[in-house]
């Protein structure tokens, strides 16, 4: 039997995870809701911009916040390029030719990152402190990355619900045809949207390099779960992708400390299973 | 929005067309031997050491060929292949040196996982596969394999190594008779760690050992949190990790953030291996860390090595400045020497072999040549020998004279601390030190 302890650590760490999960979650699926296009090579965005944030800290010496705002700008950046390049061509083709293109996009920013980087690993190394509360310890890179993204999302919901252009975004993602009849430009909103997602993956960025080392395959570990997570909740729900993002932390959290590491994925991918059966729509959709 | 598309598209082109270098092509001559290196240029086994293993095996077919090749007359074509990290790829690109290159000898393959499935469908080939990293007992276990031969230690040896040097050391270090000690093992749930993983188990039963914990988990998780949280719960006075990267740069963060300590810590190769780069990330966070692996030919005594092979490990050294100026010798990984140690012993011993005795280098030639292979102790640049065991023997075609070393972090360098046959520190510390975010207080 697991000391309760150990149970609640296991808990308070899922959390953080779930945060970090939810940036990457809603980003992908801002853009999914607005502009109907998954965009497979999401996560390969972030590691690009966690690139960014090494060299900046480790090489050039700035401040780790000054490089986290500079990696949300190259995110934003990142994202028009994609938008301009890759996606507004192929808004009009077939599903399955979307998904390839972005699926190639994925190979080739992996293939260009080692080209340019090579496979090594880069860490950005910052001296931060142990916390621990009543035995618990909680990861304090983990709990600063958790705020700071929970502080992000009330931006985007705030964004899109006080702004003209947030409201546009909500608009088109609800009825794309008819913004367009009412003289609206989509165009104009698939271009922020890409920004703002972009953006986002860039805080994203941020809030991992100093979790994780970065190399050209980061985009392995995360970006399956991220996409599982948006399928989850629903793709273009932002709440359910919010929640999606907290049961499989959770899960994979305490699952792997109740029964093993191995057995937290595979209880959380088995949910993921069954949810695709049961609600298909995402988690938080009626049954038809 | 179609101008800035091209102007976008132009700055992309411009970008690789100013970093992109030309690659020289391969200088195939009249006697010629290909050789099929497959090796992973990409994904997360590259840095994790496979790209060192290649970068051995060139520098020992490139050191060949300035003397004229294999026996003065035949010239190595060496050519690439890359397994990306991913299983499948591995096996394509094995076909693809087989049969379209129409290689001659297929060498190299870094990953168990790669190595498992590709050995028994080149062996069904009958084409002659040299393997000089990938470790699982499961490569060649039970399956008879007549043309593939491994010079490199097989996984038990790594595990069974790990744990016995703990043990001797047990009582003096931990004040503990090994029956009292409490072992952690942790592992990737591939081939290969699950190999050492079993073991380690094993012989830690063997020693007495209380094994407090064995837990799997995948090189690829985003997240090894709730792992650091259960070996916190466990306490244990050592834990056996056996992983890859980037699971062994993860798991050492989120063991630092989440207070695990311990009082001995030993990986067994692979990212543990590469010093060099988890300095980059962890600085002297490493000190008193303790790797598993074949040994580094350039820590090995020249006294212990038969005349001239010193020679070759101060070249195969002088050649790394090449790819890694900044690297001191004290930090390179043995990967260097397993590609460019277990290469050589084919291009020095089998081939000539097979040359002058069995007619050629086609498959069945060299197949013989390798089982008469028969180097004594000393007689490599590892310091071990190689005596390939025989077809019908479990583990066919595995060199049964091959050792495992324990190395550990001392003053910021790897020093070999077991087994007392290759050891250049003889009272190492064993221990963490009190410094370390990792020791316990």
């Amino acid at each position: 039997m697991i000391d309760p302890i150990f149970l609640a650590e296991a808990a308070i760490n899922g959390l953080l995870l779930g945060g970090v999960l939810a940036l990457l979650a809603l980003g992908l699926n801002l853009i999914f809701g607005v502009i109907d296009i998954v965009w497979i090579a999401y996560v390969d965005l972030v590691m690009l911009a966690m690139y960014a944030v090494y060299f900046l800290v480790m090489v050039y010496g700035w401040p780790i916040w000054l490089a986290g705002l500079a990696a949300i700008g190259v995110g934003a950046l990142l994202g028009i390029g994609v938008h301009v390049l890759i996606i507004s061509p192929i808004l009009g083709s077939a599903p399955v030719n979307q998904l390839l293109a972005t699926g190639g996009l994925l190979f080739f920013l992996q293939s260009f990152a080692t080209f340019l980087w090579t496979t090594d690993h880069r860490s950005v190394r910052l001296a931060l402190p142990v916390l621990e509360v009543a035995g618990i310890f909680v990861s304090f890179a983990r709990l600063i990355a958790f705020v700071i993204a929970i502080l992000a999302m009330i931006g985007l919901y705030l964004f899109l619900t006080r702004t003209y252009i947030g409201t546009a975004i909500r608009a088109v993602a609800q009825d794309r045809e008819a913004m367009a009849l009412m003289g609206a430009d989509p165009r104009r909103v698939y271009l922020v949207t890409s920004a703002v997602g972009g953006a986002m993956a860039g805080l994203a960025a941020a809030l991992l390099s100093i979790q994780y080392s970065v190399h050209p395959y980061f985009g392995a570990a995360f970006g399956p779960i991220t996409f599982m997570i948006c399928v989850l909740g629903g793709l273009g729900n932002m709440v359910g992708a919010f929640v999606a993002s907290f049961i499989m932390s959770e899960i994979i959290s305490i699952g792997g400390v109740t029964w093993s590491t191995e057995m937290g994925y595979v209880i959380a991918f088995a949910l993921f299973i069954v949810m695709m059966f049961v609600r298909p729509g995402g988690i938080l959709t009626k049954r038809e | 929005m179609k101008s800035l598309r091209v102007l976008l598209a132009l700055v992309l082109v411009g970008a690789v067309a100013v970093t992109a270098a030309p690659r020289p092509a391969a200088d195939a001559q009249s006697q010629t031997i290909k050789i099929g290196l497959l090796y992973d240029h990409s994904g997360p086994f590259s840095a994790a050491g496979s790209l060192n293993c290649w970068r051995g095996a060139k520098m020992i077919i490139d050191y060949v060929n300035e003397r004229g090749g294999v026996m003065g007359k035949y010239k190595i074509v060496q050519v690439d292949g890359d397994s990306q990290s991913k299983t499948e790829a591995a096996i394509n690109e094995a076909e693809r040196l087989l049969n379209v290159e129409k290689v001659d000898i297929l060498a190299g393959i870094y990953s168990s996982a790669h190595a498992v499935p590709l050995a028994e469908k080149v062996d069904r080939q009958k084409k002659f596969l040299w393997i000089t990293t990938a470790i699982a007992d499961a490569v060649v276990k039970d399956r008879n394999l007549q043309f593939t031969f491994r010079p490199q230690p097989n996984g038990s040896l790594f595990g069974e190594a790990s744990v016995q040097y703990v043990a001797h050391y047990a009582k003096d270090r931990l004040r503990k008779a090994a029956k009292d000690i409490r072992a952690a093992i942790i592992y990737e749930d591939g081939p290969y760690g699950t190999g050492v993983a079993a073991s380690n188990e094993a012989e830690a039963r063997k020693q007495g050992m209380q094994v407090v914990l064995k837990e799997g988990f995948s090189a690829q998780a985003p997240d090894l949190s709730s792992l650091v949280t259960k070996l916190r719960a466990s306490r244990p006075d050592v834990i056996f990790h056996t992983g890859y990267n980037p699971d062994i740069a993860l798991f050492l963060r989120q063991a630092k953030e989440q207070g695990l300590r311990t009082r001995i810590y030993v990986g067994h190769g692979a990212g543990h291996s590469q010093l060099a780069k988890l300095k980059e990330a962890f600085g002297n966070e490493v000190e008193g860390f303790h790797t598993t692996d074949p040994p580094a030919s350039q820590l090995i005594d020249p006294k212990r090595l038969k005349p001239g092979v010193w020679d070759l490990t101060q070249e195969m050294v002088k050649r790394y400045k090449a790819f890694e100026p900044t690297i001191p010798v004290g930090q390179i990984a043995p990967h260097v020497s397993m590609g460019f140690n277990n290469m050589w012993i084919l291009l020095n011993d089998v081939l000539p072999r097979a040359i002058q005795q069995h007619g050629g280098f086609g498959p069945e030639a060299l197949a013989k040549a390798a089982r008469e292979t028969d180097i004594p102790e000393g007689g490599t640049m590892q310091g071990y020998g190689v005596k390939f065991q025989p077809a019908g023997h479990p583990m066919a075609g595995q060199n049964m004279r091959a050792i495992a070393a324990v190395f550990q972090v001392v003053d910021g360098e790897f020093k070999h601390v077991y087994p007392p046959v290759v050891a250049s520190l003889s009272n190492p510390p064993v221990l963490l030190p009190a410094s370390s975010p990792f020791a316990f207080r």
